[in-house]
C-alpha cells in the first residue's frame, strides 16, 4: 500500500497547485457558462418545437451537451501541452529521477489537475445548468455506472493526451498535432453534436473507434433513461477494453521513446 | 567497493547537420545528412562511498550528460556503469531510491505549493519513515533553518532560499550518492558560503557520496578531495586535487611590480618575451590596475630565470613573486582548450 501512497501525494500536490490561482479558472467557469447558453438557444431553434429529433428530446440533447461540455473542461489538464513542454525543455528529468513509474505519475499529476477542474469547473456549471435552465437528469441505476464510466473514459483521454505530448521526444514540437487530436476528439466522440445526428454510414464507423469510449459512451449512461441493465455492462466492456489496448500501447511507445532524449544543457 | 563503477562509458547522440538560410532550412526537411557528437567518450573511473568529486571541464564538455547517465535519464551508447550496483537506466526506479540529483538551473520542488508541501510529498514518494524524516528535517534547520522558509512558496524564494531548500530535499531520503549539478550557479558569495557548508555536513553526517560540478573553482578547492576534468567528451584528468597543478606540466607563476606603470608596458612587455624567446605559446601574460604583470610560464620551455632577467634588464621592476600557478589558471587553460 505504502508503495501508492506517493502517487495519491502527487494526486494532491497536484490538486493543491491547480486551485492556487482561482481567478484563471473562474473566467473558464464564465467561458462555460457562455456556452451553455449558446448551445441552448441553438438547440432550441434546431428542435423549433419538434418533440424528438434522431430520437432524443430537447431536454436529452441539451442536457446531454452542456454535460458534455463541462466534461470536457474537466478532462482538459493540459497534460500533453505540459508533457511536451518538459520533454522540450529538459525539466522531464526531474520526474525521471524519482523512483517512480513515470506514466503513473504523470497520470497522478493530471488526474490531481482534472480534480481542481471538478470543483471549481464542472460542478459549478451543472448546478447553474440545472437552477437557470432547469435541465434535469434522469434519476435511476444510470448514477451508479455513470462515475465508473466517466472514470474509464478520463483514463482513455489521458492516455491520448500522454501518447500526443510523448511525441514531442521526436518532433520537439507539439501544436500541430495536439491541436489535429483536440478536432478529431471533440467531433469524433461525440463531444460537440450527439453521435445520434451524424449520418448512419458514419455512425457505423465511429461504433468501431476509441473515441466515443471517452464522451459518447459516458453521456449517453448519464443522460438516457431507456438503458437495461446488460446495455450498462457492454458500454463499459467497450470503454475498459479499449483502456487497456491504450494503457500497454502507450507503456510500448514511453520504452521506446525514452531511448531518444536528449537533454540539452544543465 | 565502489559506488560508482564506470568503464569505457560512451554516449552518442546523432544531429542533422543543418543547413544555412531558408533554402537551407527546407532541403533539411529531407535530409538524412547526420553526424554523430561524442557527448561522453570512452571514460572510466570508480567512486568510493563519502567521496566528494569535483567533476569539471567547459561547457559541452559531457559532465551533465555522464550525471544523467549516471541518474537512469539517458541510456548509454555503450560501455558499463552502475551506481550502487544497479544499472540505472534499466532500473531506473530501483536506482532513483538510492541517489539524490540537485540539476541547479531546474527545480523538483512544486512551484505553487509551501516549501513543507514539497518535502512531504518526497517524504511519501521516496518511503521514507516517520523517525528519519525527523530526524532529517531537525538537521536541515539546525544547518540552514529550513524552518524559516516552510510556509513560503516556491516561486517567491529568492534563487539562493530555493537552492537551499533543492539541496536539502535531495537528501530527504538519505541516500547513498548525491548528484549536485551546478548548485551555485548564479548565487552571491555569502549563499555560496553557506551551501558550501551544508554539502560538507551533508557530506559528513552519513558519509553521503557526491559528485560535484561547478565552474566556480573555489568550490571545489573548498569541498573536493578529488578532481575529475572533461574536456570535449574525454577524461583528461582524474586524481587528487593537489595534482590538478601539475596537468600541464612545470608551470610557475611570476608576478612583477613595475613601476612606473604606463598602460602600454603590458604589450611592450609581451612583445619583448616574444621577440626574445620567439616561443609564444610558453606564456600567458597579464595585468591587474595595480601595476603588477603576470606571467605564467611553461619552463619545459624556456626557463623562468631567462624571462626574470630580461624583465629585470628592460624594465623598472620594483618588486618580484613567484608563486606556483593556481589551479584556477590550469583549468582556465582546459576551457580555453590547450591540448594535454
Amino acid at each position: 500500500m505504502r508503495r501508492y501512497l506517493g502517487y495519491f501525494h502527487i494526486v494532491k500536490a497536484s490538486f493543491m497547485a491547480s486551485i492556487v490561482y482561482p481567478v484563471g479558472t473562474f473566467f473558464t467557469l464564465i467561458g462555460n457558462l457562455v456556452y451553455i447558453t449558446v448551445v441552448f438557444f441553438l438547440w432550441h431553434s434546431i428542435y423549433s418545437g419538434a418533440d424528438t429529433l434522431h430520437g432524443m428530446t430537447f431536454n436529452q440533447t441539451f442536457i446531454y451537451l452542456t454535460l458534455a461540455g463541462s466534461v470536457l473542461i474537466l478532462f482538459k489538464t493540459y497534460t500533453d501541452w505540459a508533457l511536451s513542454s518538459r520533454i522540450i525543455d529538459g525539466s522531464i528529468v526531474s520526474d525521471l529521477i524519482k523512483p517512480l513509474d513515470f506514466q503513473v505519475q504523470t497520470f497522478a499529476q493530471s488526474l490531481g489537475f482534472a480534480l481542481g477542474n471538478g470543483v471549481l469547473i464542472t460542478l459549478p456549471s451543472l448546478l447553474l445548468m440545472v437552477v437557470l435552465f432547469h435541465g434535469s437528469f434522469p434519476l435511476g441505476i444510470n448514477l451508479l455506472f455513470f462515475p465508473v464510466s466517466l472514470g474509464l473514459a478520463y483514463m482513455l483521454s489521458f492516455c491520448l493526451d500522454y501518447a500526443v505530448g510523448l511525441t514531442a521526444f521526436y518532433t520537439q514540437s507539439l501544436w500541430g498535432i495536439s491541436i489535429t487530436k483536440e478536432v478529431i476528439v471533440s467531433l469524433l466522440s461525440g463531444a460537440l453534436i450527439p453521435l445520434a445526428f451524424f449520418p448512419e454510414g458514419l455512425q457505423r464507423v465511429l461504433q468501431l473507434l476509441p473515441f466515443r469510449a471517452i464522451y459518447s459512451i459516458p453521456l449517453l449512461i448519464a443522460t438516457s433513461s431507456q438503458l437495461q441493465i446488460a446495455d450498462y455492462f457492454q458500454l463499459l466492456l467497450v470503454q475498459i477494453a479499449w483502456t487497456i489496448v491504450f494503457l500497454v500501447l502507450t507503456r510500448l511507445f514511453f520504452n521506446r521513446a525514452i531511448r531518444v532524449l536528449v537533454v540539452n544543457g544543465g | 567497493m565502489p559506488v560508482i563503477q564506470i568503464e569505457n562509458l560512451s554516449k552518442h547522440f546523432r544531429v542533422l547537420n543543418r543547413r544555412e538560410g531558408l533554402v537551407g532550412s527546407l532541403r533539411d526537411l529531407f535530409s538524412t545528412d547526420y553526424r554523430t557528437v561524442k557527448a561522453v567518450d570512452d571514460i572510466s573511473l570508480n567512486i568510493e562511498p563519502g567521496e566528494i568529486v569535483g567533476y569539471i571541464g567547459p561547457n559541452g564538455a559531457g559532465k551533465s550528460t555522464t550525471i544523467k547517465m549516471m541518474t537512469g535519464v539517458l541510456q548509454p551508447s555503450s560501455g558499463t556503469l552502475l551506481v550502487n550496483g544497479n544499472v540505472p537506466f534499466k532500473n531506473r526506479k530501483k536506482n532513483a531510491q538510492n541517489i539524490g540529483v540537485v540539476f541547479g538551473q531546474r527545480t523538483q520542488l512544486w512551484w505553487d505549493l509551501p516549501v513543507i508541501e514539497s518535502f512531504k510529498i518526497l517524504k511519501e514518494i521516496y518511503r521514507v519513515d516517520a523517525e528519519t524524516f525527523k530526524a532529517q528535517m531537525a538537521t536541515f534547520n539546525k544547518l540552514v533553518d529550513l524552518e524559516a522558509l516552510y510556509h513560503k512558496s516556491v516561486r517567491s524564494l529568492s534563487l539562493g532560499q530555493r537552492m537551499l531548500c533543492d539541496i536539502t530535499a535531495a537528501f530527504v531520503h538519505n541516500p547513498r550518492v548525491v548528484f549536485l549539478d551546478e548548485p551555485t550557479i548564479g548565487l552571491d558569495i555569502a549563499v555560496k558560503a553557506r551551501i558550501r557548508t551544508l554539502i560538507r555536513e551533508l557530506n559528513n553526517q552519513h558519509q553521503t557520496t557526491i559528485v560535484l560540478t561547478t565552474h566556480d573553482i573555489s568550490d571545489i578547492e573548498a569541498l573536493c578531495q578529488r578532481v575529475v576534468i572533461l574536456d570535449k567528451g574525454r577524461l583528461i584528468f582524474d586524481d587528487a586535487i593537489q595534482k590538478v597543478n601539475y596537468l600541464f606540466g612545470a608551470f610557475r607563476t611570476l608576478r612583477l611590480q613595475i613601476f612606473p606603470f604606463a598602460p602600454e608596458t603590458l604589450s611592450a612587455f609581451a612583445n619583448k618575451l616574444d621577440s626574445a624567446f620567439n616561443c609564444p605559446d610558453a606564456f600567458t601574460v597579464s595585468s591587474d590596475e595595480s601595476g603588477w604583470i603576470e606571467v605564467t610560464i611553461d619552463q619545459a620551455k624556456v626557463p623562468l630565470r631567462d624571462v626574470l632577467n630580461l624583465a629585470m634588464g628592460d624594465f623598472p621592476v620594483s618588486d618580484v613573486q613567484i608563486a606556483e600557478i593556481s589551479m584556477g589558471s590550469v583549468i582556465q587553460k582546459v576551457y580555453e582548450g590547450v591540448k594535454v
